[in-house]
Formats: C-alpha cells, structure tokens, sequence
C-alpha cells in the first residue's frame, strides 16, 4: 500500500470523527483499506479510544460557586435596576424641562433682549447668551445619560 | 414548542429575570465550568470567569439572539472574556499564550462508579493518565476537541463561537486528535 493511501484513510478517520459523517464511496474505500492495513486499524482505534477519553472526562464542580454566582447576579440585577429607574427619571426631568424651555422662549428671548438694551450689550451677545441658556441644560443631560450608560456596562474589576 | 421556548429565554434575558438567571446557572454550571478550566488552565481563573460570564449575560442579555443556541452564545462570552483578560495582561501573540501550562489538567477524580475496587483503580489510573495528556495539547486544539466532543456544537457553531472559518475549525480538530493520539499512553492489553 502506498503512503498516499495511509494518509488519506488518516484523513477520512478523522474526517468521520470531525463531521460525523463520511460519502458513501469514501466509506467503502476506508472499510476496504482497514480490512488490509493494520497500523491504520490502530490509528482507528486510537481515534476511537481519544474522543471516547474525551466525552468520559469528568470535572469536579467547585462548592457554592453556583450559589455565589447566582447571588452576584441577583445584585448586579438589583444595580442595574436602579440605573435604569434613575435613567427613566433623568428622561422624564429632560422632557419636562425641554417642553417648558421651548414654550417660555418667547418671554426669555424678550427678558435677554430688554436685559442687553439696559445694559448697552450687543445684540449677538444677548443673543448667544439666551442660546446658552437654552442648551446647557440639556448638553448637561446628554452628558449625565451617556455617562450612565458607560458606567452601566464597565465591568467591576479587572 | 422550542421555538416558544427560546423566544421565552430571549425575552427574559432581555428583561433581565433573575429567576431565569438562576435557572440557566443551574443548568448550564457544570458545561461553562469545564469548557473554562480547558480554556484558562486553572481552576481559580475558571471560577473568576465563571462568575464574570453570568454578569455578562445578564448585562448583554438582550443582544441574544433567539436563533442561535444559548450554550453557543454562552461560551461565546466566556471567550471573549477570557481572550480579553490575557490581551491585557500579556500583549503578546495569541499563539504565544495559547501553549499549554504547567500542570493545567485541571480535573479531579470522578466517583467511584460500580465496580470492583482493582477496576476503579485502573479505570482511575486511566483517565487521570488521559486527563494529563489532553492537559499538554495546545489550547487552540484544546479548546475545538472540548466544544465539539464534550459539548458536542456543531462546526457551524464551533466556528461561530471562536470566530474562525469552518476549515479553521475543522484544521484545528484534526490537529487536536493527532496531537491527542500521541499524548494519550499505550493501552496495555
């Protein structure tokens, strides 16, 4: 027999542990070889006898670990339950607070107005100033949100 | 039925049931536990790893997907959490830190099963003899011989939790039996 056909009755042993299933022909062909050729029997077994050690090894499970982990989990459930209602609340105030921003714009664009005419400031100063007004509050909101939200997904140790 | 049934395990993870939580830590311990210790080599960062991979779960939960299988997610994470942990400690090659340590078997005896004494003995023998040999092939073989006889995924799945080609996979099994049938000690007649 030549080495070839060693190597490819190796390759189809293998081949029927891996996928777990070989072509008919290439079936035939390796029943036929492994009837002549005793080493590649022994391969056989050997593959045979490694994934059986395989499926036969066994581990002792650590004592409480299932316990402890189930714990750890329920308090980073609890965690991220309040994160979330403060979140929820965080929306809530934003909301609130962008409604009446946008439905007293009239009345604070008139307060900056008459504010910069006493005070003798340039329009487009006023004018940025009553800007301001109206988005530092909420870029401080965007900021709080997404801080909230990398914090909530930093793991708690290295 | 199933279909019911995952799409049930989605939408629990995704609201973060704890009760479900606990229901998958005790269904999946042991199989997560053993597929850690072949991974890490040692049983003290199984542990750690053990517990980090339930948090996880419960944080991404809702990026489960309902088509894939949870034990294949679930490893998935544990993976990455443990690839991600050596990145940081050892900026070195993968394949660097993927050779085997010392004494990284791992395993402790099982019960005694019933039969006679002598038998148990060499039976004991055998498989701690097996267990040191599997312990000495190469993680990156270690870890596709335990997913696909141990856990027995699919290549398909294999491939997605490690995030490699099919051939990749099937390569690295093919390697690992051959690696695992000259590891492995004669059999004595």
């Amino acid at each position: 027999m030549t080495e070839d056909a060693h190597a490819r009755a190796k390759q189809l042993i293998d081949e029927e542990r891996v996928a777990g299933n070989l072509a008919d022909a290439d079936r035939a062909w390796l029943a036929k070889h492994l009837r002549g050729c005793g080493a590649c029997v022994r391969v056989a077994g050997e593959t045979e006898r490694a994934v059986a050690s395989l499926r036969a090894a066994t581990i002792e499970f650590p004592r409480n670990l299932a316990s402890r982990t189930q714990l750890r989990v329920r308090l980073r459930a609890d965690e991220l339950q309040e994160h979330s209602a403060g979140k929820k609340l965080l929306w809530a105030v934003s909301g609130v607070s962008w409604v009446l921003g946008v439905a007293s714009a009239p009345w604070v664009w008139r307060g900056f107005a008459w504010i910069g005419e006493h005070a003798g400031v340039p329009k487009p100063l006023w004018a940025m100033g009553f800007v301001l007004w109206w988005a530092i509050p909420a870029l401080f909101a965007a900021g709080a949100i997404l801080a909230g939200r990398k914090s909530e997904f930093e793991p708690d140790s290295d | 039925m199933i279909d019911d049934d995952v799409k049930a395990l989605a939408l629990g993870l995704t609201r973060r049931d704890p009760d479900l939580l606990d229901r998958l830590i005790e269904q999946y311990q042991y199989r997560l536990f053993r597929y850690l210790i072949h991974l890490t080599g040692d049983r003290e960062h199984a542990e750690d790893f053990f517990q980090e991979t339930w948090v996880r779960v419960l944080e991404r939960g809702h990026q489960y997907n309902a088509k894939w299988k949870f034990e294949a997610w679930l490893f998935t994470i544990a993976r990455n959490l443990v690839f991600d942990w050596r990145r940081k400690k050892k900026p070195q090659s993968l394949d660097e830190l993927m050779a085997p340590s010392e004494g990284a078997a791992g395993f402790e005896p099982s019960t005694p099963p019933e039969e006679s004494p002598l038998q148990w003995a060499v039976q004991q023998q055998s498989e701690s003899a097996v267990q040191a040999s599997l312990g000495r092939v190469p993680v990156v073989f270690r870890e596709v011989l335990v997913l696909r006889f141990q856990e027995e995924l699919s290549l398909e799945e294999i491939a997605s939790v490690t995030s490699t080609p099919i051939s990749t996979v099937k390569s690295r099994l093919y390697r690992g039996l051959e690696a695992l049938r000259k590891l492995l000690p004669e059999e004595r007649a």
